[in-house]
């Protein structure tokens, strides 16, 4: 196909003999990604082995030491708390939007891109008042009668349960997605073969729509792992999560060896899962 | 199972909206702390926001660094998404790959990269940094919108154009970029947002002269909870609201004005 229009395009014809033109547009660009980009990013994986001493004593640290293994595992079960949870959450709403009449489905949509493009600084600023010691939900506890209400804010609680709430549209959009093509006369020769409620979802439904629910978990789980602000503003202090930690590394200690080198794993982590994913799926499609 | 579904549904809209909304109330509220229902209603934070350097500083840099960055991600991602939607070589695919690298690298990473080797090269804490570290997280998202309309392109328009004399030139500026601009608008703005939202990288290397909004916010959040931010979150989440819907009224009003020329 691509050679067939290229036979009647003047420009296309001259390329395609010089096969020049493609990287004088790309130059720009490519020069400009390899200075600022993995300039800095190569920067990153040789001060991990060279700042302070040129050693692998960081990596050591990292990888043995029992602050640093507690945080790594704080941060991976937090992610698959959340991961799980934005799954519980979004697959319902996803479902109510598919399931909608087109003026209802559309109206949730909104409400959902709404969040979507809220900052995330505004979704857990609105977190902190939620939850804050003067907040509508202690408030409500308060009413109900409960004499000492649990501190909810600056705990794992609060952070998880904000960070649900922002990254719940990504889920809730990839799942839609998947959901809106699926073909109603699947469902209906299901059902009038005799698959019933739990059975029909389960043997289903729930197969049909797995690219989203896998799509929508990895970005997920990706987000989260490296997720800095919410964790740092709503989190306890004392249950930091990576992005967290290596903040502080870099803030407070100056210690750009060590942050390097927790940056260096919490990177190798998430390419290895979104490499494992690319092959399988196709990274393009993951953010499409 | 379908009602089951249903229900858990509605109360998810509820737990996605509610929080959004809260912040409006609160920006009104003459609390001196975060305190929800507010024990009274008054303008004073806005006004405290619309006159108070300290805010409109940042806001002003995310402004300009926002325009700058979507200037610079542009004049770079539209050639180069030329060459990789229109031609195949060796090398698109570590191109291509290159394109998206930056959304798979965890933002603190990057920010641990930017802090040292711009403080090596003497431009953390400016302006100039923060664009060109911005306009990396920008390139893939303005490349992903810009390729999507590149590849629905209906070529045969420009051989038209080409087949009645025009000449390449001419084609490219009478024909392919009007019918690109959709495209190149949406692309634009999302690098713009990309920027304007950006927290993470900014937080490290903006530094004093160069505070974004983002990172004026952060800080005010970890250190007292200023209740400027009710007014600043209130303000984003409208122009949000705004951004969201106006594509549908756009399209809506456009509807009824052809169903009325038609009639």
């Amino acid at each position: 196909m691509y050679k067939g229009y290229a036979m009647g395009n003047g420009i296309a014809k001259l390329t395609e003999r010089t096969n020049l033109w493609p990287w004088l547009l790309l130059a720009p660009l490519a020069v400009y990604m390899a200075v600022f980009f993995l300039v800095p990013l190569i920067d990153v994986a040789i001060m991990s082995v060279t700042e302070p001493r040129p050693t692998l004593a960081n990596y050591q640290r990292v990888l043995t030491g029992t602050l640093y293994l507690r945080v790594f595992l704080n941060t991976f079960m937090t992610a698959i708390m959340v991961t799980f949870a934005c799954l519980l959450v979004g697959y319902p709403l996803a479902y109510l939007m598919a399931s909608s009449k087109p003026r209802t489905a559309t109206l949730i949509l909104l409400l959902v891109t709404m969040s979507f493009w809220t900052s995330f600084l505004v979704r857990t600023y609105a977190w902190m008042v939620l939850l804050g010691t003067n907040g509508p939900i202690i408030w409500l506890l308060q009413l109900l009668g409960v004499q000492q209400p649990p501190q909810l804010l600056f705990t794992r609680f609060s952070s998880t349960l904000a960070m649900v709430h922002i990254l719940a549209p990504y889920m809730v959009m990839n799942i839609y997605s998947v959901m809106r093509k699926i073909d109603p006369v699947l469902i209906r020769s299901a059902e009038s073969l005799g698959a019933k409620g739990l059975a029909l979802f389960r043997h289903v439904y729930l197969p049909l729509t797995a690219p989203g629910i896998a799509n929508g978990s990895v970005l997920v789980f990706v987000i989260c792992l490296g997720f800095y602000v919410t964790p740092v503003l709503l989190g306890s202090p004392r249950e930091q999560m990576v992005a967290g930690l290596i903040g502080n590394q870099i803030d407070e200690f100056l210690a750009f060896g060590m942050g390097s080198a927790m940056a260096m794993v919490l990177l190798v982590v998430t390419l290895v899962i979104l490499t494992i994913y690319h092959r399988r799926f196709g990274l393009d499609k993951l953010w499409g | 199972m379908n009602r089951f579904l249903r229900w858990l549904g509605i109360a998810v809209v509820i737990f996605v909206a509610a929080p959004l909304v809260i912040v409006i109330p609160m920006s009104f509220s003459n609390a001196r702390s975060l305190q929800f229902p507010p024990p009274g209603y008054w303008l004073g934070y806005y006004q405290a926001y619309f006159t108070d350097w300290s805010w409109l500083r940042p806001t002003w840099n995310s402004i300009l660094i926002a325009t700058a960055t979507t200037v610079l991600t542009m004049v770079l991602v539209v050639p180069a998404t030329f060459a990789l939607v229109r031609h195949r070589f060796r090398g698109k695919g570590i191109a291509d790959l290159m394109m998206l690298m930056p959304l798979a690298v965890p933002h603190i990473v990057m920010a641990v990269g930017y802090y040292s080797y711009f403080g090596a090269v003497g431009i953390v804490h400016t302006h100039l940094g923060v664009i060109l570290a911005h306009t990396c997280l920008s390139v893939p998202i303005a490349f992903l919108v810009l390729s999507a309309n590149l590849k629905g392109f209906d070529r045969t328009l420009e051989r038209a154009a080409l087949s009645l004399g025009a000449s390449p030139t001419r084609t490219f500026i009478h024909i392919t970029l009007p019918i690109l601009r959709p495209g190149l608008i949406i692309s634009a703005l999302f690098a713009f947002i990309q920027s304007f939202d950006e927290t993470v990288v900014a937080i490290f290397i903006s530094g004093r002269d160069a505070e974004t909004l983002p990172r004026k916010m952060f800080d005010s959040i970890r250190q007292e909870a200023d209740p400027v931010i009710a007014v600043i979150s209130t303000l984003l989440f409208l122009a949000v609201i705004v951004g969201v819907t106006a594509p549908l009224v756009i399209a809506r009003i456009r509807n009824r004005r052809a169903r009325l020329a038609a009639a």
